[in-house]
């Protein structure tokens, strides 16, 4: 019964199953496809571009520390025109349908880049307002409510692509961020992005990444994501897709349980390269073994333990 | 690149922390210099599989594809570093070892010229095994290969060449095995006395400075010389970039700043890297 793993994420974007690539790691598309899972995913998020190229962060830009990952890879990417060009119509030839990871520094950014994908065959846009690496970066438009609905105000005005904004944990604020980017106009939510981290090699006095500070990914910060998934699932009614630490189809079910329509994964690609075909197998079984389904499991936390927090927007 | 999961055959020490990881088929023929990235599928005490260099492939199963024979049996040289490589070589034999591979670019087969001089330090010396085999395949066999090591003790891994491969060259800092001094010493003392061709490119596999030093000599004697990279990794197929290497921005990258070594490397002309 493969209807058992449809997912309805919008009247208009129906996926095949719950599983989607996290944002930088499936690469453009064809890099991920190397792993032979791309034919296997509801949907595949692209790495963010962002209007002009960019070289990233000085190594090193990655260190294994307490179970995840630090990254700090500062959104290399080879700018829109190139991704246009030559990665976007390789993606779009892997069959399921293309999210695509937008990044800049002002809302015009955003815009702009927004218009230039509007026919370009992507199914949706992922927002990418919440990048730790990047200095002068878009960390504000995902800490601050106003600044968050202005820009994606202005991203409703240049597409009529479905738009998912992606958040950042790193605030108290996470909540109302998100109130803000659905008055805004978003159509859902990506939960969450890295969580701010560091490690330190204390021999040579020194970080262990390139540039001090990087974004925290893996099984550890599985708990975070869950819980700002289910905060803002009571605050909002768009559909939330749930990022972080996913390693298993018990990670996804809880997810999906919590309110996440669908979820991505990342860092567990890093540990096997086919882990999503797994999870999917063992996610279809478990379904089976429950006699529900992907759309039954969304939001189904019971009442009486949903947290008491944040019902509603302000 | 294939993930494959292969039973432990034996785990060999070599020397205080290098062991020879052998592992049951099947494994496709790679290049030289190629590597796979190697996990345990259960007691994995990491998150990420980590980096090796193909070292030896042997037991052709008959299986012939495109790019050579499928042989029965593959190895990995493991230096003991941290958890991961401790966990693989004390791993029981018939534990299952995840291999996502062959991954990367290996060092080019020569276009004629002057046979490749290679220069390996410590751990450096997985790739030249498979080397040495191809260039005995192709008649050109002993290679020249200079290996160096901080004692007799660590220029390990010697005994699993066959004979005639390889024209050793031995080097310790301490002298308690070769020539006392560096690999780079050897080599500028050999060049000197005719004993090894100067005009030969280099190969070079080692540690970073050492592979540095290497590349300046080859710099100023206007000789190429390719390096075998080795940086963290996550994912090692291309996608994280978490792996980038500073290049020069010669044509093949297109200018552009930096390079993956997974899958631009991790084997370099060492004019493209800044270093």
């Amino acid at each position: 019964m493969k209807d058992r793993l449809r997912t309805h994420l919008l009247p208009g974007l129906v996926l095949e199953n719950p599983l989607l690539s996290a944002s930088g790691c499936f690469g453009a598309g064809l890099e991920g496809a190397s792993t032979g899972e791309s034919g296997i995913l509801g949907a595949i998020v692209t790495k963010t571009v962002t209007l002009r190229p960019r070289a990233g962060n000085p190594p090193p830009r990655i260190f294994e520390t307490s179970g995840g990952l630090l990254n700090s890879i500062g959104l290399a990417n080879p700018g829109i025109e190139s991704f246009l060009e030559r990665d976007l119509p390789g993606a779009l030839a892997l069959g399921p349908p293309v999210i695509v990871n937008i990044g800049g520094e002002t809302s015009g950014e955003y815009a702009a880049l927004a218009e230039r994908l509007q026919d370009s065959g992507a199914a949706a846009l992922e927002v990418n307002l919440s990048c730790p690496n990047v200095q002068g970066g878009s960390l504000p438009f995902s800490t601050d409510p106003d600044a968050c609905r202005r820009v994606v105000s202005e991203l409703r005005r240049a597409t009529d692509l479905p738009l998912f904004v992606k958040l950042s944990p790193n605030t108290h604020a996470v909540v109302e961020v998100a109130c803000a980017a659905v008055e805004g106009g978003a159509d859902g939510l990506t939960l969450i992005n890295t969580l701010l981290g560091m490690a330190v090699d204390w021999r040579r006095r020194r970080p262990r990444i390139g540039m001090g500070v990087a974004g925290y990914s893996g099984p550890p910060v599985k708990p975070v994501a869950l819980r700002i998934v289910h905060q803002v699932r009571r605050a909002v009614g768009v559909p939330i897709l749930g990022v972080g630490g996913i390693q298993s189809a018990e990670d996804v079910c809880e997810f999906l349980v919590a309110g996440a329509s669908a979820v991505q994964i990342g860092t567990a690609w890093f540990t096997d390269p086919r882990a999503g075909s797994w999870i999917l197998s063992r996610l279809e079984r478990l379904l089976a073994e429950e006699d529900t389904s992907v759309d039954d499991l969304v939001d189904s936390m019971g009442k009486e333990r949903r947290s008491g927090r944040g019902h509603g927007c302000a | 690149m294939e993930v494959r999961v292969h039973r432990l055959c034996e785990v060999r020490r070599l020397g205080e922390k290098d062991f020879v990881l052998e592992l049951e088929g099947p494994f496709p023929t790679v290049r030289p210099g190629a590597f796979a990235m190697l996990s345990l599928v259960r007691d994995w005490p990491c998150l990420l599989p980590r980096p090796f260099s193909y070292f030896d492939l042997r037991e052709p199963t008959g299986e012939v594809r495109e790019e050579g024979p499928v042989f029965g049996r593959g190895s990995f040289l493991v230096k003991v570093v941290g958890p991961g490589t401790a966990a693989l070589t004390s791993a029981p034999p018939g534990s299952r070892v995840r291999v996502t591979g062959p991954l990367g670019r290996g060092f080019p087969a020569p276009m004629g010229g002057k046979e490749p001089v290679c220069l390996a330090g410590g751990v450096g010396l997985a790739p030249f095994l498979l080397w040495a085999r191809e260039r005995a395949a192709a008649g050109a066999g002993p290679i020249p290969l200079l290996y160096g090591g901080r004692n007799a003790r660590a220029l390990v891994g010697r005994e699993e060449f066959e004979e005639g491969l390889v024209d050793w060259r031995l080097a310790t800092d301490d002298g308690s095995l070769g020539s006392r001094g560096t690999v780079l010493d050897l080599y500028r003392r050999l060049v000197g006395e005719d004993a090894l061709d100067g005009e030969a490119p280099v190969l070079c596999c080692g540690p970073e400075p050492m592979m540095a030093a290497v590349a300046a000599e080859c710099r100023n004697r206007d000789l190429p010389c390719m390096v075998s990279l080795e940086t963290v990794m996550a994912c090692g197929y291309g996608v994280c970039n978490g792996c980038s290497v500073e290049v020069r921005g010669r044509d093949r990258f297109e200018g552009a700043r930096y390079a993956k070594a997974c899958v631009d490397g991790p084997v370099f002309d060492a004019r493209e890297l800044r270093w």
